[in-house]
């Protein structure tokens, strides 16, 4: 299944975030909320399984100066294999003048999964983003698939944060060098002007990055733990 | 090939031997103990870090633009403790290329530049620039935990021998990379807030 959906939130005269373009495609249905206010918030839905082996999705989302968007999921998703072996990708790409927070639900990469995910945003000198990240290697009692997820982020072109996370390759998922172990992984990038000073303990961190914004990553062996760790942050 | 030879020899003057890779830090925490657990480290390490650390090495060989290179680093390195210790790394064989190898290219470099930037423009081939820093990235973790751990040298170095350096630095020519390691980025923190006596920088 191919499928593109595309999002754009502008600031209306009276001051509130409004949608101007709400496209979507099976299974990325975007539900808008019904109340008017400076802050949009739109749930993404996946309306069929998905992904599964095959699968191609790309999401657009574009949010004008001074406008807010919250991009919610509602859901865990399962990433899972399809009939004919091939692997499946997502990409969500954010093009930010105002304000996005996008908090997907955990994504789970069950075993024979084999994902590409790809987030890019750009930003413009004053734009903000919240973007959390939470993945999971496997249902419990099965060993996670392989997924290759990457974020960049660039402010004015100028690369802000540029990861790769590659999971499913048991020389790096077991590794005190790689993924130690853990089933959990999660991270919060913050791209914003606030300063945060570095912090952390033994399983979680708070780093400034080199070009402006925070990173918090954690590692843990459920859910819960690493959401936990995360929303105190 | 002499002047990789050289940047990857342990008595290069490069100030190389104070860090440790986050070895020193899984090694406080008992997550390296023995040769096993040593070889899992170096592994990893090799096929993140290291391959990220080894496809900068060789765009700066190809001769990419440098400035450039610092700033994609640098966004490809979300720990400031391990920014660092590739800017000490980078200062201090700098320091010695620019005696040893200078050139107008050389000292365009700024004063404390990523170690894979130094490496590629002194050593100019991408592949044998790719392979010293591959090399690099495991050979300074695997004597830490001969130093730290009392481990076997000869056990170590056949584990670092059977490593697939060759293979990393050959990917690390194809494509500039961005594989980060969370757990390293996490042990690099760690090992800066520890408290009490540390034998390395990092």
């Amino acid at each position: 299944m191919k499928a593109s959906a595309r999002l754009v939130v502008e600031l209306d005269s009276h001051g509130n975030s409004v949608v101007r373009v709400l496209r979507s495609q099976a299974p990325l249905t975007l539900v808008p909320a019904r109340r008017v206010g400076p802050v949009a918030l739109v749930h993404l839905v996946s309306s069929v399984t998905s992904p599964l082996g095959g699968d191609s999705l790309e999401l657009t989302v574009e949010v004008g100066p001074g406008a807010s968007l919250d991009l919610r999921g509602v859901a865990a998703t399962l990433m899972l294999p399809g009939p004919t072996g091939l692997p499946s990708s997502s990409s969500v790409r954010f093009s930010v003048e105002g304000s996005v927070r996008y908090l997907p639900e955990p994504t789970v990469v069950t075993s024979r999964a084999h994902h590409t995910a790809v987030v890019e945003a750009e930003l413009d000198g004053h734009a903000e983003l919240l973007l959390r990240e939470v993945l999971v290697l496997g249902r419990v009692g099965e060993p996670g698939g392989v997924l290759s997820s990457s974020v960049r982020a660039t402010r004015c072109g100028k690369p802000l944060l540029h990861q790769q996370l590659a999971v499913g390759s048991p020389l790096i998922d077991s590794s005190p060098a790689g993924l130690a172990g853990k089933r959990v992984i999660g991270t919060s990038l913050m791209l914003d002007a606030v300063p945060r000073a570095s912090d952390g303990g033994e399983w979680w961190n708070l780093v400034p990055l080199a070009a402006g914004g925070t990173l918090a990553t954690a590692l843990g062996e459920d859910v819960v733990t690493v959401t936990r760790v995360l929303d105190a942050i | 090939m002499l002047t990789a030879l050289i940047l990857a020899d342990s008595r290069f003057p490069g100030g190389g031997h104070v860090h440790s890779g986050g070895l020193e830090e899984a090694a406080a925490r008992r997550l390296v103990t023995d040769e096993p657990s040593l070889e899992s480290f170096l592994h990893g390490r090799l096929l993140t870090t290291g391959l990220l650390a080894a496809g900068f090495a060789a765009a700066a060989a190809r001769g990419e633009d440098l400035e450039l290179l610092d700033l994609e680093l640098d966004a490809r390195t979300p720990s400031p403790a391990q920014r660092e210790a590739s800017r000490a790394q980078g200062r201090g064989m700098l320091r010695a290329a620019r005696r040893a190898w200078p050139s107008a290219r050389l000292a365009s470099l700024p004063a404390s530049p990523h170690q894979p930037l130094v490496i590629g423009v002194v050593v100019g081939d991408p592949y044998e620039a790719a392979l010293t820093c591959a090399y690099l990235a495991v050979s300074g973790p695997a004597s830490a935990a001969v130093r730290l751990l009392g481990l076997d040298p000869f056990g170590v170095n056949a584990i670092v021998a059977a490593l697939p350096v060759e293979e990393v630095a050959s990917r690390a020519c194809k494509e500039l990379p961005a594989l980060g390691s969370p757990a390293l980025d996490l042990l690099a923190e760690a090992h800066v807030r520890r408290e009490g006596v540390r034998l390395f920088g990092s």
